[in-house]
């Protein structure tokens, strides 16, 4: 699916409007001051990764992009317009999907109805939404496949089945689907095999091909290195450094890379991916 | 009973080209398939033990204890495959026939218009237990407990003791309890099969019973993806005191009385009749046809024991075994992970 290797650099449009745009962004839990003027932009067709340790801010990030809360100041832009938006449905509403580690899947219900659910395809009668189900079977196994998710046999098949890869994938797919235009994803790869976050990998690298901008968050570079177009480095609240895959050389690559690795197997037993 | 061996453990190993040989191990993938086994061998056990297992009598008796269990059973279905429990079935399938018998034998208030305030009181019982358990986030299991007794203190309170009898041929009484013609069958079983149609279909083919197992499957997802989780339980709760409530009508039409015993413990069998028929107790998964089944097999059960001579009541024994039996068997063969 995707070499193992380091994959080329993109070609990103900066010159455009980007996609979402946070300015000065602060957030205040009461008074302990987690984000600092943190400005952070995802153009479309671009992966974002946001990278720290636990307590960097990223959830406090990843909360005001998905809309479940406003900064305490500083501004947001969506396509230009300035928003502020009220409930998490309002960011959707506007095409942004949130995908998340354990919340994205319905193990007991069947693949196409995960993928429709809460957008079902229905036909009223009188007081009954009937389900068109043949209609939502094909287009959900049209639309997997057409990301190449040849690994899922059926639509009829229960998520219960699916591996912690596949879950991830369905959920981008669906987003994509339902015209999503930024895909927040929460360590994705988080507790996958070396061969299911490959997988994940590739689907986010088509999600953003297709035009969608994403954004990666994770608590290590090695997990996102492989896809991300830019790396923003968050560490208490600030963002510390910004990687752009074109700017940097490979020997200092190695070396956050190193780093990163050391600090990996230190803190934490995930599933360490190796370059 | 050949729960044990239930062949859904196999995991759906789905080919692009669905052979002749697929058809039947479709069906025997099928949620209901153990049940249905478990029910054809009671039956076949009790025609060989006793002459008597398939005479009219004996029909009547199962066929009606079968059918007030199982419309019951529909709706507790419902609200356990949403994720919640409802234990005040039972009093309320005394209460709401107890209710209309007030308003229209001793009120002689116009039947219809009685039969339909105590099904609206019904429907009540079931918006506070769902408001109650919504609203406050506490165990359904609780808040229908405290129901179970505020429901069973208004029976004693209403009719203590006595028994409220209903003479004549009145349209309602007809409607939900007459005898099909010289067949050994009653309007129960008739309800029971429109009920089972009708929820077989809102719950496998209608957006409603789509959120119903969203819900009860994984609320967080569910809600996230824009599934009105709150609203789906609520709405279950009625639907499943607005059944305890019809099919207690319907036996009060069937035997022309009712006392506060009725339904006695018919909280528990429902929830055993789910159960027996392949529905989680840990919402998410549940069949229609599967809980009809398990109904049948607890009144084939109750009549087949007296039939072959055991003592009157020695069947609830034989009820608890089973159902603890049943529910190891499917907790270790991971049949609580649910299914399409």
């Amino acid at each position: 699916m995707t070499s193992t290797t380091l994959p080329p650099v993109h070609d990103v449009d900066r010159s455009l409007e980007p996609l979402f745009d946070l300015r000065g962004v602060n957030h205040k839990y009461g008074r302990n001051h987690v984000i600092f003027d943190v400005d952070l932009a995802v153009w479309p067709g671009e992966v974002v990764a946001l990278v720290g340790d636990n307590g960097a801010g990223k959830s406090t990030l990843l909360k005001i992009f998905a809309g479940y809360q406003p900064p305490t100041s500083g501004t947001m832009r969506f396509q230009g317009q300035e928003v502020r938006f009220a409930s998490p449905a309002a960011a959707r509403d506007l095409g942004i999907e949130a995908v998340y580690q354990d919340l994205a899947i319905v193990d007991q219900l069947s693949l196409w109805r995960n993928f429709y659910l809460g957008k079902e395809l229905v036909r009223r009668v009188g007081p009954l939404s009937i389900l068109r189900r043949t209609a939502m079977r094909e287009a959900c196994e049209a639309a997997l496949a057409d990301l190449g998710l040849t690994r899922i046999r059926s639509a009829d098949e229960a998520a219960f089945a699916l591996s912690g890869g596949e879950r991830q994938s369905v959920a981008i797919t669906r987003a994509m689907h339902f015209g999503a235009k930024l895909l927040l994803l929460d360590e994705p790869t988080a507790a996958l095999s070396v061969r299911e976050t490959r997988n994940v990998l590739a689907d986010i690298r088509k999600a953003a091909d297709r035009g969608l901008g994403v954004l990666y968050i994770d608590h290590n570079m090695v997990h996102v290195l492989p896809v991300a177009d830019r790396i923003v480095l968050l560490e208490l609240g600030r963002v510390v450094r910004v990687i752009d895959r074109g700017e940097v050389d490979a020997e200092e690559l190695a070396d956050l890379v190193a780093a990163s690795r050391d600090h990996d197997e230190v803190s934490s037993r995930r599933p360490t991916r190796r370059n | 009973m050949t729960v044990t061996s239930d062949p859904l453990v196999t995991r759906p190993t789905a080919s692009p080209t669905r052979s002749r040989s697929l058809v039947i191990g479709r069906l025997a993938r099928r949620q209901e398939f153990g049940p249905s086994v478990g029910l054809l061998v009671t039956v076949a056990v009790f025609t060989i033990l006793s002459a008597n297992f398939w005479s009219p009598n004996n029909l009547t008796a199962i066929t009606t204890i079968a059918s007030t269990v199982g419309i019951v059973a529909i709706g507790v279905t419902m609200l356990m495959i949403s994720g919640e429990f409802d234990l005040s079935v039972g009093q309320l399938y005394a209460f709401t026939p107890i209710v209309w018998g007030i308003l229209f034998i001793t009120l002689r208030i116009n039947e219809w218009v009685a039969l339909a305030g105590a099904l609206a009181v019904a429907a009540g019982v079931g918006t506070i237990n769902g408001w109650v358990t919504t609203y406050f986030r506490i165990p359904s299991f609780i808040a229908t407990l405290g129901m179970l007794f505020v429901l069973q203190g208004l029976n004693n309170l209403l009719i203590s003791g006595n028994q409220l009898l209903a003479f004549g041929d009145h349209p309602t009484m007809v409607l939900l309890g007459s005898r099909l013609g010289e067949l050994p069958f009653y309007m129960p079983i008739v309800w029971l099969g429109f009920f089972a149609l009708v929820f077989w279909f809102v719950l496998g083919r209608t957006r409603y019973g789509n959120w119903t197992f969203a819900t009860g499957g994984k609320a967080g997802p569910a809600k996230a993806m824009g599934v009105a989780t709150s609203r789906i339980r609520r709405t279950n709760f009625i639907v499943c005191s607005m059944l305890a409530g019809l099919a207690g009508c319907m036996q009060f039409a069937y035997l022309r009385g009712v006392t506060q015993a009725q339904g006695d413990k018919y909280e528990l069998l429902a929830i055993t009749a789910a159960v027996l028929g392949g529905t989680s107790l840990f919402g998410g998964s549940g069949t229609i046809v599967g809980s009809v089944i398990g109904a049948l097999l607890l009144a084939t059960i109750q009549i087949g024991l007296v039939l072959i001579g055991a003592p009157g009541s020695f069947y609830v024994t034989f009820i608890g075994l089973l159902l603890v039996v049943v529910v190891i068997s499917n907790v270790r063969l991971g049949r609580f992970g649910g299914r399409e």
